[in-house]
């Protein structure tokens, strides 16, 4: 035995059964397949293991053994003259008996027990898990002799040469195997593999009654005794080997009425089988002279034998006896011993992880665990905002981007929003683990909640003024630093700002910009606001109505807003050198960008007022504007193009979908003002005036073919068509985009299908003869072209031959 | 939280990541959290021959702070939703000011 308890033997000498060093753990597991390979021949016969070295020692030199290691007998003493630790400790060990009976006269501290003597220089104590420190405390300590024979090598695990005597008498019976040894630890330790602590209350509870208490607590992972102490012991019906030492600093309490009058303390009853010499000087107000225990002294290892032995009926609540004995074990049947080997890996295997997870156990105080769980909310609450899920207006405010887009793409949310409100029961109850943990997460989720909630309802005090002092504390952390100047802002509303505005003329890049960026804070209002619309309200509901009738009121303040910041009904100035603030609204991208969005939240006259103003604008529209084919070069610039795609991508489709809606006279009346009030042929000229005239005739046609238009109203608009295609038939050849190569004409054919479509007889005539060589050239260039292409280009030919009632296979 | 809300949209997206060292690793993002630390699997190091030492590195977690730039798949950016959320951040971090 080493001082510290470590394991002092060198790996060539451990045999895996003894016993394990501090801080190893004993491996119940790897016992469960030997227990399976032993269930055979699990008895492993001594005559066949023993090599019969014990004949070949020498016996003839034995006389000089005492002297060389001083075993002697019982009353060989080797005196203490050595011992100047042992005669320090006496005076603390007065000291300390003192403080023992204190303690018992104490009525509430009188938990000491009567002790036994415990049979503290058995050979297993060398190999139980102590400090190695408990011997010392004993004043009357010699180092034990057999201890010493380890630091010869001479290993007392090692089955064979040291268990030779003792085994070789009763050669018949069997060794036991590990497993089997363990299992009995285990019968007598039963299964509280508690911390010591726990053990020692226990223990200390057990001790107040009467009967004998030898089921004393084994700690898990406690070295196994070696088999041939087991037997020696057993027939001199000593304590069960697998009795296991408390913990260092815990009294032994092996319980039962021992001989051994109440109130002495460990050391001395340990002293009892020491020779007179070794004793330590009793007190003079000492319970019990130690003269008195000798007498008494061999009765000592009856007393247990009583308790120890063997109840062949007991049987364990699910039928397998109680294993106490090895010799039972071998009684039983195989069954039934195969159930007890299952039995007891089962409890290793549970008494291990319980020891596992003890081992823990008070490592961390309060403190820690406080810090850890502060910690641990802190990530909670940061983790994709999921405590305020119940606050949908929070999450929007912090987690805009990230919350829309998962909506829109349907992407799948990292942490699915938990159900809030009480736990559930049902679950619970159903299906048991999974059901706690998520409860366990919804408890703390909740926690989190509130503790969130209360710092946010926690009054943000910047400062504090104590009475009577004359300058303020200012509270400041890293979020907020100290305000160093106190500057009052001027409420908005009261600021010169606005008059100063509208000086400025309202088209100039800055006013512009603020007035977009008026329009998209607008509009995501609006959006919030469709967001938390109320549910449509029931008959005779009058608070839901009134909620609903509040929410359409805010709805059209806000619409209001819009209109007033889309600057649509600002007074057109004729012949201004400035566009109008809506037409330059629009020539911003993200001006376009921003109609389909306004489209939905505006009524049919604002969509035609908007319409209106853009056909009215047509010219001075950037698209139209700057589409304007520049001589030498064959299409705009980059800048432009991308301008007219975000156009017909963005605005086009918006008033395609409001006219396809509008009733013919609007129609009528929005090709009056193309006519009158801009530059057709210029605007005939590019992509995106030439859309706007498709979408109009187109939707005439369509309600006459529908027959919706009235006589009137037909006439009407043949007239305007009239001055329309005179005004475009000398310039029909122009509304090509620059040379037949460039690409991209198909918007024209559409045009010119439109044209056609509406126009009469002699119109039609007029028209093929303008765009005849325009035709003819295409056929031939398609010819030149790779087949698909080709026919691209050829079936947007069609498109107007086909208007006309021609075809350009006719052409040849 | 505009940033970190962005990124979140991006997990399990190949993005590129350049530190303020050079070094340009390609990797498929797996998590980000309020710092912009980051966390790349199945990594891949630009000119890897400079940095032979990351040539075993299968993944990684970088520290927000040594990120230079990070370079994202287009596709998977909604710029007019961007547009809006940086309109919000700008209207809360207005409303704290005040």
């Amino acid at each position: 035995m080493s001082f510290f308890g470590f394991e002092t033997k060198l790996p060539r000498d451990r045999d895996g059964s003894g016993s394990k060093g501090f801080f190893e753990t004993s491996d119940p597991f790897a016992d469960i397949a030997r227990a399976h390979a032993l269930e055979d021949d699990d008895v492993i016969d001594f005559e066949d293991t023993y090599d019969g070295l014990g004949d070949q020692l020498p016996d003839d030199q034995d006389e000089f053994n005492d002297d060389t290691f001083g075993a002697g007998g019982a009353d060989t003493s080797v005196g203490r003259d050595f011992d100047f630790f042992g005669k320090t400790a006496q005076v603390s060990d007065v000291i300390g008996e003192e403080q023992v009976r204190y303690s018992l006269q104490n009525p509430n501290s009188a938990r000491v027990a009567p002790q036994p003597a415990a049979p503290a220089v058995q050979p297993a104590a060398s190999k139980t898990k102590r400090s190695g420190y408990e011997k010392y405390s004993d004043p009357g300590y010699i180092p034990d002799l057999q201890a010493k024979s380890s630091v010869w090598g001479v290993s007392q695990k090692k089955p064979e040469p040291v268990a030779a005597a003792p085994a070789a008498s009763t050669a018949s019976r069997k060794m036991m195997s590990l497993e089997e040894v363990e299992a009995q630890m285990r019968q007598q330790g039963h299964n509280t593999s508690t911390p010591a602590a726990e053990a020692f209350m226990r223990s200390m509870v057990d001790s107040q009654y009467p009967q004998p208490q030898h089921l004393q607590t084994l700690p898990d992972g406690f070295p196994p005794v070696p088999p041939e102490f087991l037997h020696a012991q057993i027939k001199q019906g000593h304590l069960p080997p697998g009795m296991p030492h408390p913990p260092p600093g815990m009294p032994e309490l092996y319980g039962g009425p021992g001989p051994m009058p109440p109130g002495v303390p460990l050391h001395m009853m340990q002293n009892a089988n020491l020779p007179p010499q070794s004793m330590p000087p009793a007190g003079p107000r000492h319970v019990g002279p130690p003269q008195a225990q000798r007498p008494q002294q061999p009765q000592l290892p009856h007393l247990p034998q009583q308790q120890q032995v063997p109840l062949p009926n007991r049987t364990s609540a699910n039928g397998i006896p109680v294993i106490t004995n090895p010799q039972q074990l071998r009684d039983l049947t195989e069954e039934q011993r195969n159930a007890y080997l299952v039995e007891d890996a089962k409890r290793a295997k549970r008494n291990h992880k319980i020891f596992l997870l003890s081992r823990g156990n008070g490592l961390m105080t309060p403190q820690d665990k406080n810090f850890i769980t502060r910690i641990q909310l802190q990530q909670l609450v940061a983790a994709a905002g999921n405590v305020a899920d119940s606050d949908p207006e929070a999450v929007l405010a912090e987690d805009f981007y990230y919350q829309v887009y998962s909506q829109i793409r349907g992407a799948p949310r990292q942490h699915p929003p938990p159900t809030p409100g009480p736990l559930r029961p049902d679950l619970s109850v159903s299906d048991g683990q999974q059901a706690r943990a998520d409860n366990h997460m919804q408890r703390m989720q909740q926690q989190v909640q509130r503790a969130v909630e209360a710092a946010k309802a926690k009054p943000k005090n910047k400062q504090l003024i104590i009475e009577g002092s004359l300058g303020k504390i200012s509270f400041s952390n890293a979020k907020a630093p100290k305000p160093m100047l106190n500057i009052k802002r001027p409420d908005s509303s009261e600021g010169p700002k606005p008059k100063k505005q509208s000086d400025l003329s309202l088209s100039d890049r800055k006013s512009i910009l603020t007035n977009l960026e008026g329009v998209y804070s607008s509009l995501m209002a609006m959006e919030d606001m469709e967001r938390t619309m109320p549910p449509p309200p029931e008959e005779g509901d009058a608070e839901a109505i009134q909620v609903h009738m509040e929410w359409r009121q805010k709805l059209h303040s806000l619409n209001q807003k819009l209109w007033r910041s889309l600057k649509v009904m600002e007074p057109i100035v004729p012949n201004s050198t400035t566009p109008h603030p809506f037409i330059a609204f629009l020539s911003y991208p993200k001006g376009k960008k921003a109609i389909p969005r306004i489209f939905r939240h505006i009524d049919q006259e604002q969509r035609v007022t908007i319409l209106t103003m853009i056909v009215v604008h047509l010219d001075s529209l950037d698209v139209v504007r700057l589409a304007q084919p520049v001589p030498g070069e064959a299409q705009p610039s980059l800048g432009v193009r991308e301008a007219i795609d975000l156009f017909s991508l963005a605005v086009m489709p918006c008033l395609l979908g409001y006219v396809n809606e509008a009733p013919f006279n609007i129609i009528i009346g929005l090709l009056g003002l193309v006519i009158n009030q801009t530059h057709v042929q210029t605007v005939a000229r590019t992509k995106v005036g030439l859309g706007i005239l498709t979408m109009l005739l187109s939707r005439a046609e369509i309600v006459k073919e529908a027959g919706q238009a009235s006589e009137h109203d037909w006439q009407q608009w043949v007239q305007k068509f009239n001055i329309l295609f005179d005004t475009l038939e000398l310039g029909l050849n122009d509304i090509f985009p620059g040379t037949i190569s460039s690409g991209d004409d198909m918007y024209v054919w559409q045009f010119l299908a439109a044209v056609g479509i509406g126009a009469s007889p002699e119109q039609q005539q007029r028209l093929v003869i303008a765009v005849k060589d325009r035709v003819m050239e295409t056929v031939s260039y398609s010819k030149t072209l790779p087949a698909d292409m080709g026919s691209q280009r050829l079936s947007n030919v069609n498109l107007f031959m086909r208007a006309i009632g021609l075809d350009v296979e006719l052409l040849g | 939280m505009l940033f970190f809300s962005f990124f979140k949209t991006l997990t399990n997206q190949t993005v590129t990541i350049e530190l303020k060292n050079d070094i340009r690793i390609r990797g498929i993002l797996k998590s980000v959290d309020q710092y912009l630390n980051i966390k790349l699997d199945d990594i891949e190091v630009l000119e890897l021959a400079k940095y032979p030492h990351l040539s075993s590195v299968k993944n990684m977690f970088i520290r927000g702070s040594v990120v230079r730039y990070v370079m994202l798949p287009r596709s998977e950016v909604d710029v007019g939703l961007l547009e809006d959320a940086t309109r919000r951040e700008a209207a809360n971090q207005a409303g704290k000011a005040r």
